[in-house]
């Protein structure tokens, strides 16, 4: 007996090498010195592994960084198959709530992060109802990446604008008022009738910030979930949803909206307006300098004033409810499969709070200063011309910006706009987002996730969404559209609204 | 030199012993005798294995409620329940019909068209003509569905696609042909034929090219004019390769080509755009629910199923001659 007891103990130690030598393939997954992330990229090119930005970031982190760029159209599809594969990355970049993610989280595929992330200083987040926006009903699976909650904003060409001798639109009346005039007064002055209000693309779908939603909200018909007489009901079921959509019809049956509106190309959304056939945009702020780039690229020493803007618009009942997203774009999870034990989760946590840290955001949204941008009066203005190397940062810092959480605010340098007009936009921007977001009007139900919307939730609002166009287009009318809303109670929609509002009375607590 | 004596002694047992174990022996003998052709066989088997027999281990998601963290065996059991949820769905009659609709259509109108251009093509008697029309309609096939999608926006534009102003001057209306859904349908099959039709005449253009040449001169004599000459000769000579074709076509039917719809599909013409495809796509791919939209699919290649078998036995009763 003496003498077995050592044997067993060599036996244990010399499998538990065999075990750790067998699962760090490639590198030891205990000490988690490499971490591996998988994160979607926008660009043509994913960043290189070995570029600037990427080795800055490692020795920012102290950790060897393994990053999975996977282009952003099939993320979604790419991030379920690794998730049932057995190469399962430290830190996953998950886009939304989708039923897939929720599916898996359910299933306790990711840690819940709800009580850890207080502990760590750059991922105790500044704005908690995001976070709850973020969370699983109430069960928070990831660091949330903060987006303003604020974009909505319309877009009018100015010159027309004065030419008319008109107003910047302040309430969707003036909206109705401007339209019209733009399609019937000739604001490009060319003698001929070829002009329209607003264009809008092929964007049905409910609740994806779509100038329908946005008008909808701006109307008091609240935002996805509204509370009213005590519960919580879709914005599709109030008055003000119809009232909205009455508004909407009456514009594209006056012609005051393009007539393909439900065929549309989105990437072609812009093309009206710089042509001066379309006079308006209803869509998240950011476009305003997507135009404004438009027309400076065709003509560099006249482009201002082309473009002018307002945030949300002021409802028929004269008060304003600003049209907010949920304020995050996804969030990093940890998968459990590949993060294992509590002491990993810290390690990667760790890791996590460096990457939020002031200089690891200010190298991935701003680049590295001397190389690509200098600091000038708190603002990152790039240096132009670029080098090589600074035009390299200059783009693996697009993808790379696609890590960053800023739960805590944006820790990096504002960019500093190309020209003095250009920045004052901007400012001008920021002040009206800032302003309307007094009077955000919240998605009461976004924490939420109801059963049975994850199962059918897409199919249900379908229905409601192509009864909306129809409409629209006149193919059906309004009882048509109720009755696609009964329908939509009746496939199941009644037993969301139940699930989504025990949630509410739960959480209210 | 021991191994043909051993050989023989083997054979002269087969040869006594009684018959049970001698067609065991019999076969290992036989594959002795077959054993290359049977390492040719090999590839051909592993391939069917792999790639085709392999992953419909798979197909038993559409029996789990199936979670990717868990895996395809983690996955709770559910049974028939995602069978039960199509057919009481009421998308289901909806998907069937379009379904069914756009293949009979396709069916009824390309498949036809293809063995009629055939026809003509054979009929042409200048080479270079014929040449060139021929290749002038196989480039079609080479597009993707996504430029042809987008020909046909440009084509159909509202207001201003010569195509739209074509189509409404002549039947004198003024609609928007991309999005009213009594429109969709033709769209569908005319973008089929002019995409697909020359590319399927090939195989007929090579049938045609065994038909009996003495026969036609024996015709020709008998006084048979250009459309007798098809009817009773053309036609019949390459009639076993229009039933194959048929049959092939048949058990294609209801893939009714999942990027073409989904490109043509919008909110307004949903309501006759959404087909077994586009709804597995959607439900599945875009909402996770993988287990509900394999049940889909299944579904969809067992009726692919019955419906080759039932051409085939119909063909053999009319003609003798089917596909197997």
């Amino acid at each position: 007996m003496i003498r077995r007891k050592p044997t067993l103990a060599a036996a244990v130690v010399v499998s538990a090498a065999l075990a750790l030598t067998a699962c760090g393939g490639e590198a030891p997954a205990s000490d988690l010195s490499s971490v591996k992330i998988m994160a979607p990229f926008l660009e043509a090119q994913p960043p290189t592994a070995d570029g600037a930005v990427q080795k800055k970031l490692e020795e920012l982190t102290g950790k060897d960084v393994n990053i999975t760029w996977t282009p952003n159209a099939s993320y979604e599809d790419k991030m379920n198959i690794t998730l049932a594969s057995s190469e399962i990355p430290h830190v996953l970049v998950v886009q939304g709530k989708t039923p897939g993610f929720v599916k898996n989280a359910e299933a306790g595929a990711f840690w819940d992060l709800t009580d850890k992330l207080k502990d760590y200083p750059n991922l105790k987040t500044t704005f908690p109802e995001v976070q709850q926006n973020a969370s699983v009903n109430g069960k928070v699976y990831g660091v949330y990446r903060g987006r303003n909650p604020i974009r909505a904003a319309v877009m009018f060409r100015q010159d027309w604008l004065d030419k008319l001798g008109l107003k910047a639109p302040e309430t969707t009346e003036d909206l109705y008022k401007v339209a019209k005039a733009f399609t019937e007064q000739d604001p490009d002055g060319n003698g001929q009738n070829d002009t329209y209000g607003i264009t809008i693309p092929k964007w049905g779908a409910l609740g994806t910030n779509s100038p329908y939603d946005m008008i909808e909200t701006w109307y008091g018909a609240g935002n996805r979930w509204t509370e009213r007489d005590g519960k919580l009901v879709p914005s599709f079921e109030t008055e003000e949803f119809l009232e909205a959509n009455r508004f909407i019809k009456k514009m594209v049956d006056e012609k005051l909206i393009n007539p393909d509106f439900a065929t549309f190309d989105g990437t072609k959304w812009n093309e009206p307006f710089f042509n001066g056939k379309g006079g308006m945009i209803v869509d998240v702020d950011s476009r305003v300098s997507v135009l404004i780039n438009l027309f400076k690229q065709a003509n560099p020493n006249d482009f201002e004033n082309k473009v002018g803007f307002v945030g949300s618009l002021k409802g028929p009942d004269g008060e304003l409810h600003a049209h907010p997203t949920d304020g995050y774009s996804g969030f990093l999870a940890v998968p459990k499969s590949s993060v294992k034990t509590e002491a990993d989760l810290k390690n990667v946590l760790t890791f996590l709070d460096k990457l939020n840290s002031k200089e690891v955001a200010v190298l991935m949204n701003n680049g590295i200063e001397g190389v690509n941008f200098t600091v000038e009066e708190g603002l990152a203005a790039t240096i132009k011309p670029e080098t090589p190397e600074g035009k390299v940062v200059n783009t693996d810092i697009k993808s790379f910006a696609q890590l960053g959480t800023n739960v805590t605010g944006n820790n990096f340098y504002p960019v500093k706009q190309a020209s003095e007009y250009e920045q004052k936009v901007f400012d001008d921007r920021v002040a009206v987002m800032a302003e309307d977001l007094k009077s955000a009007v919240y998605n009461p139900a976004a924490a939420f996730v109801s059963p049975t919307y994850v199962a059918k939730g897409a199919q249900l609002d379908n229905i409601v969404a192509d009864a909306r166009i129809k409409y629209l287009a006149g193919q059906t009318d309004e009882q048509g559209l109720k009755d696609a809303i009964k329908l939509w109670n009746t496939s199941g929609g009644d037993k969301v609204k139940e699930e989504i509002n025990k949630l509410w009375q739960e959480n209210k607590k | 030199m021991t191994a043909p004596v051993v050989e023989a002694k083997a054979s002269e047992r087969a040869a006594t012993t009684p018959p049970a174990p001698a067609r065991r022996r019999g076969f290992a003998v036989h594959f002795a005798h077959y054993k290359w052709l049977y390492l040719l066989l090999l590839p051909g088997v592993l391939y069917f294995a792999i790639f085709r027999y392999g992953p419909m281990y798979g197909v038993s998601i559409a029996f789990k409620d199936y979670v990717p963290f868990l895996g395809v065996n983690g996955s709770p059991w559910v049974g028939v329940q995602h069978f039960q949820d199509f057919f009481a769905n009421p998308d289901f009659p909806r998907l069937l019909g379009n379904t069914l609709i756009l293949a009979f259509l396709n069916l009824g109108i390309a498949f036809p068209l293809t063995i009629v251009l055939a026809l003509l093509l054979n009929e042409v008697r200048l080479s270079v003509l014929k040449r060139t029309v021929q290749t002038l309609v196989y480039i079609p096939h080479f597009l993707s569905w996504t430029i042809v999608a987008s020909l046909s926006f440009l084509l159909f534009a509202l207001d201003i696609g010569p195509l739209f102003q074509f189509v409404n001057g002549l039947f004198g209306t003024n609609v928007d042909i991309l999005s009213d859904p009594n429109w969709f349908r033709p769209l569908i099959v005319l973008q089929e034929i002019w995409k697909n039709t020359g590319w399927g005449t090939i195989i007929f253009l090579a049938a045609l090219a065994t038909v009996d040449q003495d026969q036609y001169e024996a015709a020709i004599i008998d006084g048979a004019g250009r459309f007798r000459r098809v009817w009773h000769i053309t036609l019949p000579g390459i009639r076993s390769t229009i039933i194959v074709m048929l049959i092939l076509a048949i058990g294609q039917m209801l893939n009714t080509g999942f990027e073409q719809i989904y490109l043509m599909t919008n909110a307004l013409n949903r309501s006759v755009a959404d087909v077994f495809d586009t709804y597995v796509y959607f439900v599945g791919i875009t909402q996770g629910a993988y287990s509900y939209s394999t049940a889909v699919g299944l579904f969809k290649s067992l009726v692919g199923i019955v419906l080759i078998f039932g051409t085939n036995w119909l063909s053999k009763r009319f003609n003798q001659s089917g596909l197997f």
